[in-house]
């Protein structure tokens, strides 16, 4: 037990001023980056389905026909269209089974010439990616087939990790290494510049042309504005019910200044997701309303015992009031935050992504929900009050 | 209360929550990889699986009574040997003593008897498992994946439809329409938090958690413009019926369709009468004339509701038409008394019935199975889609976190929840022990109302659990230092017991009715994954007051309250 009481109102201008001068810094940080670092939800963004599946086989022609590569099912195909017309020849998977077997008859054809890379992958797996039906040339055309690779999200992950926020997802079974990537598109990027980037870091990881494209498209965001609006709407409306609750069981003083604290420990997260530039996903909302429930438990409970300190000596002056309950509060303040704390603290440190992103807003939250519920939310209720006494006051002069 | 009658009441909870929690517990514990992917596929797929089954097992078990009719039955196929008991008893023959391959086949009528027995007993255990699975709480798309469905804007047919080419500014205002109409759509097929979004410039792709069923997916795409009303022809229905029957060959076209037979006048078609089967798929029933032209569109549906029939006791839906509607359903019914009527689905005849009155305004149908009926009505109440969309690829996905992330953060929240049981004992003694197991009851609870209501868990919802578990631990903080104060005051361990409970009571209270008020705001108007987590807010702060007030307490009354010589350990300091 503190011999003393916290002097809560004593520091109140110290409290606000350190409020303050946070919130100005976030409006500054926010208007010299341009606004929040959104995520891939609420922005549009690149969408690409890629496979890893190993190069087999490398062709480059050097005649003047055009030459194309076309696959189709497990079928290769090679058609050339010069001026004595079209002639095509088909390699089925039943005739040439492995990548090998494919090299030697394209070699057969003449100004073909075909590598095999690895020689023992099966025709029947060849994949057709973004590219195909290919056109030969001096440069060499790769040929994907899926292997049996051991690839992991998590790998696909740390290739693209230079690249920000990105969110894989496996698509089908494992072993066919096929995976969903979004990320968002950033300012002075486009679509081929993000693809072109996309490309990079898995060949450099995965190795050239290793990456299969099946598929990469623009997408729009997640998020609707409509949707972000009626969230907005949805928080004023229970901010409005919880003053009107408040006012009812205590008085009008703790309602407001309870909703001050809120609307400051709001602000104070945009303000922290702002100044260290974290990003500002779907998840950035689902941390703020925890933080709103988790602030506003704290206040009343604080003001609970306010209430009932006023009750039993009405003739103490408020300010002592104020100190006295806030103090009688701590160790169950001290304990109650530091339980939650050590409840997030391993999502902030071991988990990774979204719900790491979650924890570390947590982790500000409950530390500015601690402050304003014992500092902010109490002074404010002793300036209003006073203010109220003296308007009372006046009232009663006349 | 006495504490007898407060402990059939906690008893009472955890029985109901064990209720609930049941399936949940089943379906992700004792279930086998493989029959889950099995059982969450569309009921076509079961079908096939299950025909595919009971023919694998028909031949083996052929194989065996052909070398050894003697020899007893192998254990995986002791279910037959109810059926073949049954059969015995209504052949009223005796039943055998030991049953050999002999005996087992002997109770069967013939082959495709004993082919439908096998085969209703995979397609019931695997119908199970489904209904299991419905049941249990299903995971986001964020946490575990779910389908992504690739749809594309049919162009063609919306400028068939149109009469002449459409811009891409107006082809784009379309599929945003359509987006719009498919959120609402889904949201009331209670599909939990589905994504949809613009993917190129015409395609729409809509991802939603668990294994949705593809049947389901398609239910939502379709139209309001597929449901007609047709008159029936009786006379020629009569006549295809002998035709085709004459000639089995000339039923089907090679690519399974109808063959429309050369008699048909202009203007007439045949259709197929279809009915659903065991597992809800269409099953050729018979086959129908019927006029070509349209009777009645869908488009003059104003509204459907579903119900049963009271005689039947079959669903039926509700129609009530648009007043231009009403007019040509009059007209139609009145000229028509005596006549037959087809309610035609995507161009498969789902209902007939005989026109007794000329009908207005208000159609009552019938020939639908629950779900079709509830289907149906809802793709009637939403909107038709300005432009149509087709499938364009379906596929299972992982989960958009990733699964090493959710595996990662699984870890770490065991790693958190450990610390505050660790960190409760190490404060509170004994008494941080009570908390602790208010906390997992706790979790008890919620997790198991949440799969009563069928939430879907995502990130989000997660986030809500977290936020109330922290609150029923500070709900006992609260508690135990109200009796730590009250203890100092010099009061007796009973008195500062129940003097702790009593002042912290409203404290806990207004706390708690103030977050819930929030809860309850955003689970009402917040988007679907604000409702997610709000759902879960709400569910944890009245399981979390019930704990701290009702269990922690009955446990400090049992354990310290009127017994002699027993203390109270709330701290380690010795106060």
């Amino acid at each position: 037990m503190l011999k003393n009481d916290i002097p809560v109102i004593k520091l109140r201008w110290y409290a606000w001023a350190l409020a303050v001068v946070l919130l100005l810094a976030g409006a500054v940080t926010l208007g010299v980056f341009g606004g929040f670092n959104l995520g891939v939800d609420f922005e549009s963004g690149l969408s690409q389905r890629i496979q890893i599946a190993p190069v087999g086989l490398e062709v480059t022609y050097s005649g003047n026909k055009d030459a194309v590569l076309a696959i189709s099912g497990s079928a290769l195909s090679l058609e050339f269209r010069g001026e004595e017309g079209v002639s095509a020849t088909s390699f089925r998977s039943q005739a040439y089974p492995t990548a090998k077997d494919l090299a030697a008859a394209l070699n057969a054809v003449p100004e073909v010439t075909a590598t095999a890379v690895d020689g023992s992958l099966n025709t029947a797996d060849l994949l057709s990616g973004y590219g195909f039906p290919a056109t030969l040339g001096e440069t060499p055309t790769k040929l994907n087939f899926q292997g049996a690779g051991t690839s992991t999200i998590e790998d696909v992950r740390s290739a693209l990790a230079s690249l920000g926020n990105v969110k894989v997802q496996t698509v089908g079974s494992s072993e066919n290494q096929t995976f969903q990537v979004r990320l968002g598109i950033k300012d002075g990027a486009n679509q081929a510049s993000m693809e072109e980037e996309v490309k990079n870091a898995l060949a450099s990881f995965f190795g050239q042309g290793n990456v299969v494209v099946l598929q990469s498209d623009y997408i729009g965001p997640k998020f609707s504005a409509t949707l972000l609006s009626s969230s907005i709407l949805a928080v004023v409306v229970a901010m409005a019910l919880i003053l009107l609750y408040v006012w009812i069981r205590f008085r009008f003083a703790y309602a407001v200044s309870s909703l001050i604290a809120l609307v400051h420990d709001i602000l104070m997260m945009l303000t922290i997701i702002s100044i260290l530039r974290l990003e500002f996903s779907s998840t950035t909302i689902a941390a703020l309303l925890t933080i709103i429930g988790y602030s506003l438990n704290n206040t009343i409970v604080i003001f609970d015992r306010v209430r009932e300190n006023v009750e039993l000596n009405k003739s103490t002056a408020l300010a002592k009031q104020i100190d006295l309950s806030v103090t009688q509060s701590v160790s169950r303040t001290i304990m109650s935050a530091v339980t939650t704390l050590v409840a997030i603290l391993p999502l902030a440190v071991f988990a990774s992504g979204d719900i790491q992103l979650f924890a570390i807003n947590m982790m500000f939250g409950i530390l500015f929900g601690t402050f304003s519920s014992n500092f902010l939310a109490p002074s404010m209720l002793y300036w209003i009050s006073k203010a109220q006494k003296k308007q009372t006051a006046v009232v009663e002069a006349k | 209360m006495k504490k007898r009658s407060r402990l059939v009441i906690v008893l009472a909870v955890i029985l109901l929550c064990g209720y609930f929690l049941y399936p949940t517990i089943k379906w992700y514990g004792f279930v086998p990889q493989d029959a889950k992917e099995l059982a969450t596929g569309s009921n076509v797929q079961i079908k096939e699986y299950a025909r595919g089954q009971a023919s694998r097992d028909l031949r083996s078990l052929k194989d065996l009574v052909a070398q050894d009719s003697k020899a007893a039955l192998p254990a995986q196929y002791s279910y037959l040997k109810d059926s073949a008991k049954e059969n015995y008893k209504a052949m009223k023959r005796p039943v055998p003593k030991t049953w050999t391959l002999e005996a087992v086949f002997g109770g069967f009528y013939n082959e495709q008897n004993l082919f439908d027995t096998i085969e209703s007993y995979y397609r019931t255990s695997l119908l199970e498992l489904k209904t299991l699975g419905n049941k249990a709480l299903q995971l986001g798309l964020d946490l575990r994946g779910g389908m992504s469905i690739l749809l594309e804007a049919d162009t063609a047919s919306y400028e068939a439809k149109k009469g002449g080419s459409a811009s891409s500014a107006e082809i784009a205002e379309a599929i945003r329409q359509d987006i719009e109409i498919l959120e609402k759509r889904i949201d009331q097929f209670g599909v939990s938090e589905p994504v949809i979004r613009l993917q190129g410039s015409d395609q729409i792709l809509i991802e939603v958690p668990g294994a949705a069923d593809p049947e389901r997916v398609n239910s939502f795409l379709r139209g309001k413009g597929s449901l007609v009303f047709k008159m029936v022809d009786t006379a020629l229905t009569a006549e295809l019926d002998a035709y085709y029957k004459a000639n089995p060959s000339e039923v089907y076209t090679d690519t399974g369709a109808l063959k429309q037979p050369s008699f048909l006048p202009a203007g007439k078609i045949a259709a197929g009468y279809y009915v659903s089967d065991a597992y809800g798929i269409d099953e050729l029933e018979s086959y129908v004339v019927i006029e070509e032209e349209v009777g009645l569109d869908g488009i003059h549906l104003e509204s459907a509701t579903t119900g049963t029939d009271g005689i039947t006791g079959r669903p039926v839906v509700n129609f009530q038409l648009d007043s231009l509607g009403g007019d040509i359903f009059y007209k139609l019914t009145s000229t028509h008394v005596g006549d037959t009527m087809a309610v035609v689905m995507d161009g498969k005849v789902k209902a007939m019935a005989t026109i007794n009155e000329g009908i207005r305004n208000s159609v009552q149908i019938s020939g639908f199975n629950a779900e079709e009926a509830s289907d149906l009505a809802i793709v009637l109440r939403t909107a038709a889609l300005p432009i149509e969309l087709i499938v364009s690829s379906q596929q299972a996905v992982g989960a958009t976190l990733g699964e090493d992330a959710v595996s990662a953060g699984v870890k770490a929240i065991a790693i958190g929840l450990a610390l505050v049981v660790i960190l409760m004992f190490a404060y509170y003694h004994v008494s941080g022990l009570v908390a602790d197991l208010a906390l997992l009851f706790n979790l008890f609870i919620m997790i198991s109302v949440l799969s009563a209501f069928n939430f879907t868990l995502t990130l989000t919802s997660v986030a809500g659990l977290i936020l109330t578990l922290g609150m029923a631990v500070d709900t006992n903080v609260i508690i135990f230092e109200r009796i730590k104060e009250e203890r100092r005051l010099g009061k007796s361990d009973i008195a500062s017991i129940k003097a702790g409970f009593d002042k912290a009571f409203w404290t806990v209270m207004d706390a708690n009715i103030t977050t819930i008020i929030a809860a309850l705001v955003l689970s009402q108007l917040g988007s679907s994954s604000v409702k997610g987590f709000a759902n879960t807010l709400a569910i944890g702060i009245v399981s979390s007051v019930f704990t701290a007030l009702f269990v922690s307490h009955l446990i400090f009354d049992a354990t310290v309250a009127h017994r002699e010589g027993k203390k109270l350990h709330i701290s380690w300091r010795k106060n």
